[in-house]
């Protein structure tokens, strides 16, 4: 407490996690903005804010397993089978969008609690279960569809996903509370803080009485339901449940809690640092497109950045330490 | 008496059989079986289903199936294509999932006596692929460009979107686009190819990054892949945006709709059931044993292959978008009744 006290303003701003990414951001934005003064415009703004709500919802997705010191490599394939089944109920079966989403939500998070039941009855490695697990969600994907869309969608729900309040899209509303919710839980609940005990040292979490196996399952099942989410929120944003809709998510789903500091054995995630990566992720992509990179080169300079990002923050955390 | 009912049933069936075939215009009835194998999952392969039942039919074809690979891997592919010459399939038309990663698979067939085809995807020469019967990539991007510039009047700064960057066929587009711009003499430049948009949410991050960064700056965008084309057809009605000009490629409904509210100027159509019609024709004959390809039959030369057959492509615009189904069924009948003749020769 003291030694807090003695510190200064600049070390206590390197003590938090987020700081290196919040730097990164402001140069980035000054830097774009900078480079083309179409970058501030509303509509810019809009199109990043709209990129920036389903990568979040997959980055959370993802952190939570990491939490438990678990990987879900089945994040984009289950999110493809949800959103092929979303759209599917509303343009075949006719339900109404409300009740698509909560089925699309309970088909998430029931792909969810299957990874984590067979990861905590088996045994075997949370990563080998979503790995094969993944294939046979995809596998259900494609046997429905046959790699054809459902593309009449309800007017209302096709609108969600385009409308915006100047550069706010209706869609960030979701990722927001999610985000809300997700900190409120990690903080102050029960289940959240043995989430985080389970990750940061199963033994003693055990020792102390937390189910151990029950809480892994819970991650993934909360896992299962982010990913869900993601998708119900693709789809709108889409206008059409497309197959493909998850396969582009694994990245992604990794980058961003890590880039935010979580660590890959458990116990140590933050939402507004994983958050911000999201932010930092989604200026870099739109910041290609802006700069005209060379298409041969943007698969490269994407990694690249995205590793001096995960640099920079290890850099910080560094410092911070020795502070 | 009732056996000698069934009998003259039995007796009658075939002539029945022969004299509906004879009606259809079937040249013969075949027990090949015919495999059609797109490179993986994708909404442009969907009609080679139809058109698979359709030859089956009118040829009379034992069996004509259409299998998807699980996903766009080169791999995944061929073990599918041994698969299914274990279940005893005779021919195949294959989309190379890798243009020249394909070609040790066919020699296979090939030193098993099964014919095969590349359908709508050429596989890179020298290959044992009988010929290469699909779009020519490099003139529909070309025609496309040309649609673009003369509905931009003649001059703007165009922006290109592609498919897969791995897929060699991107690099023929994008050197067709840069042709047909250079021939206005600066009139028309292309400002950037976007590439790596053949999945929905890639192309939506960045034909939207491209849209809100550069939308006062570009006047046209020429899309060559069928999801880019979806994905700019609805992000320019979104944004409300009728002076961009859209040139994309395929019949997606979405596309159609954009181009009859006019925020879209065409699109250029592609023969995927001509393709896949044809092809099972052009594989029965080969797998039957009785033709041969024409030494000297009249291919097109591409970069890829010597031996290329355009399935025929046309633009749709508000003017033909009623018609133009007929007109490609016209240019698939076309090439399918002279395709013996000038292709094959025949015991």
């Amino acid at each position: 407490m003291s030694q807090n006290r003695n510190l200064t303003f600049g070390q206590r701003f390197l003590a938090n996690e987020w700081s290196a990414l919040a730097v990164a951001i402001v140069i980035g934005l000054v830097t774009l903005a900078t480079l083309s003064s179409a970058f501030l415009t509303e509509f810019n703004l809009y199109v990043m804010l709209r990129s920036f709500c389903v990568v979040l919802i997959v980055a959370f997705a993802q952190m939570l397993t990491l939490a438990v010191g678990q990987m879900n490599l089945s994040v984009g394939a289950l999110g493809g089978l949800v959103a092929i089944a979303v759209g599917g109920m509303m343009e075949k079966w006719g339900f109404p969008v409300p009740v698509a989403i909560l089925c699309g939500l309970a088909i998430g998070a029931g792909g969810g609690l299957i990874n984590g039941l067979l990861t905590v009855r088996t045994g075997i490695n949370g990563f080998i279960i979503t790995l094969a697990t993944a294939s046979a969600f995809t596998g259900i994907n494609l046997g429905i569809t046959e790699s054809i869309p459902f593309y009449n969608l309800p007017a209302s729900f096709v609108a969600f996903g385009t409308g915006r309040i100047s550069a706010l899209p209706y869609l960030l509303l979701p990722p927001v509370l999610i985000a809300i919710a997700l900190a409120f839980f990690l903080a102050r609940t029960v289940p959240g803080r043995q989430l985080l005990a389970v990750g940061g040292n199963p033994q003693a979490a055990e020792l102390s009485g937390i189910p151990r196996d029950g809480v892994i399952v819970m991650a993934h099942t909360l896992s299962g339901l982010l990913a869900g989410a993601a998708a119900i929120l693709a789809v709108a944003q889409l206008g059409s449940a497309q197959p493909s809709i998850g396969v582009d998510w694994l990245l992604m789903s990794f980058a961003a809690p890590i880039i935010g500091g979580a660590a890959l054995a458990g116990g140590h995630i933050s939402v507004a640092a994983t958050a911000l990566a999201v932010v930092l992720i989604v200026i870099i992509q739109n910041g290609m497109v802006l700069a005209k990179v060379d298409p041969y080169w943007v698969q490269f300079l994407l990694g690249a950045l995205i590793l001096a990002a995960v640099g920079l923050n290890r850099l910080r955390a560094v410092r911070a330490g020795g502070a | 008496m009732n056996h000698r009912h069934h009998g003259a049933r039995l007796r009658a069936l075939p002539l029945l059989a022969a004299a509906l075939f004879g009606l259809a215009g079937a040249a013969h009835a075949s027990d090949n079986k015919i495999a059609l194998i797109p490179g993986g999952p994708h909404p442009y392969f969907a009609p080679w289903e139809q058109a698979g039942k359709d030859a089956a039919k009118d040829f009379g074809i034992a069996a004509v199936d259409f299998k998807v690979p699980a996903e766009w891997k080169l791999n995944l592919q061929t073990e599918l294509v041994e698969s299914l010459v274990t279940q005893g399939y005779t021919a195949f038309g294959i989309f190379p999932g890798d243009a020249v990663g394909i070609n040790s698979t066919v020699e296979e067939l090939t030193a098993n006596n099964i014919p095969s085809l590349a359908l709508a995807g050429c596989a890179q020469d020298p290959t044992k692929v009988s010929f290469c019967f699909g779009t020519d990539v490099y003139n529909s991007a070309y025609l496309g460009t040309k649609a673009l510039i003369e509905a931009l009047g003649g001059k703007g700064k165009i922006v290109h979107l592609a498919g897969l960057l791995v897929d060699p066929n991107t690099k023929l587009r994008m050197d067709a686009v840069e042709k047909a711009a250079s021939e206005t003499n600066g009139a028309v430049t292309v400002v950037q190819h976007i590439t790596d948009t053949d999945a929905q949410e890639a192309a939506d991050q960045k034909i939207n990054a491209l849209l809100g960064a550069q939308k006062d700056e570009i006047d046209g965008l020429i899309s060559t892949a069928y999801i880019p084309s979806v994905v700019a057809a609805k992000s320019l009605r979104n944004l409300g945006d009728k002076r961009i000009k859209l040139v994309g490629i395929d019949d997606d409904q979405i596309v159609l709709d954009a181009i009859k509210d006019g925020f879209a100027a065409g699109t250029m159509a592609q023969n995927p059931y001509g393709q896949g019609y044809v092809g099972a024709y052009a594989l029965d004959l080969l797998a039957s044993g009785t033709c041969t390809v024409k030494a000297d039959a009249p291919f097109v030369k591409t970069p890829q292959t010597e031996r290329f057959i355009d399935s025929g492509t046309l633009l749709i615009s508000n003017a033909n978008a009623a018609t133009y189904k007929d007109d490609l069924k016209k240019i698939t009948t076309e090439i399918q009744t002279s395709f013996k003749d000038k292709y094959l020769d025949c015991k």
